[in-house]
């Protein structure tokens, strides 16, 4: 794949894959961005163990999920729902996004249950799919499902 | 596994629409254009390395082809290099010769073979951060 074709991929592809991490980083936009940018720079080096079945965004996915999880790991710190609600409610960009809770939920949510979650519920991917974007068996990804599906009805309904 | 559905309309509405998506892959362009610049430069540098190797080999097998050759061709009673001055320090090495000469080619061989065994560790690991 050139340069160009992946240029024109992600152009295609990048509303979607910036929504993901967006929800991943509950609703941090600069984050997710960054973690975007470091997400296709690894995607466009790593372009020649990409084969091309038609399942570029589910790629790109995959690479995204993998960085955001070394992106949490290297952080080694979970802040408090306080401190979440300060970041959040702090953020320019959250102003546009009403669903404040939504993110807030998320984030006490384990990286793997987060990610389980947004995909399932936000990128409309099915379990079979989820299993092979985060690497991980369909028993599991149901379970991460069902935790989180459980533990963000919890919060919200808080 | 069914899907909650007061879950995904939350989700469903809450799906962002961005609208700095220029901004985002002019960003990106240039990210690429920084990725491509270090590559090059990369593989700039792997290509030195791969002369340096070649040079070394080279070097090495002429040399040392060279040295065992005139070793093996003098005669084993006669030094291989002697001293006009007289010294008893001298007379020794002059009297060890053949041994001094085998140890400074063997020093010479492994400083070789590390700096070979190096600059392919250095161009793996190059290819490895790729």
């Amino acid at each position: 794949m050139t340069r160009e074709v992946f240029i024109a991929h992600v152009e295609r592809e990048q509303e979607a894959l910036r929504g993901f991490l967006l929800a991943l980083c509950c609703g941090n936009k600069g984050d997710a961005d960054d973690l975007a940018q470091d997400a296709l720079v690894k995607a466009y080096l790593s372009l020649a163990g990409y084969q091309d079945k038609g399942k570029f965004r589910s790629w790109l996915f995959k690479i995204a999920h993998n960085t955001f999880l070394n992106h949490k790991a290297s952080l080694r710190c979970t802040e408090s729902i306080d401190e979440a609600r300060t970041l959040v409610s702090s953020t320019v960009a959250d102003s546009e996004f009403e669903h404040q809770d939504l993110y807030l939920a998320l984030r006490t949510l384990p990286p793997k249950e987060r990610s389980a979650i947004t995909l399932f519920y936000l990128s409309g991917y099915n379990i079979k799919e989820i299993a092979a974007i985060t690497d991980t068996s369909e028993d599991a990804v149901k379970k991460q499902l069902s935790r989180g599906r459980d533990k963000l009805k919890e919060k919200l309904k808080n | 596994m069914t899907k909650d559905k007061a879950l995904e309309e939350l989700f469903l509405a809450q799906k962002p629409h961005f609208t700095d998506n220029d901004r985002f892959m002019a960003s990106l362009t240039s990210r690429l254009d920084a990725v491509e610049f270090i590559k090059q430069q990369q593989e700039t540098t792997i290509r030195h390395y791969k002369m340096a190797i070649v040079v070394a080999f080279v070097v090495g097998i002429v040399s040392g082809a060279v040295t065992i050759t005139y070793v093996l061709s003098t005669p084993t009673n006669v030094p291989l290099f002697t001293f006009s001055l007289q010294s008893t320090f001298l007379l020794w090495l002059a009297e060890n010769s053949r041994i001094i000469s085998a140890t400074a080619l063997s020093l010479l061989m492994t400083l070789g073979i590390i700096s070979i065994i190096s600059n392919v560790h250095d161009i793996m690991k190059m290819r490895v951060s790729y």
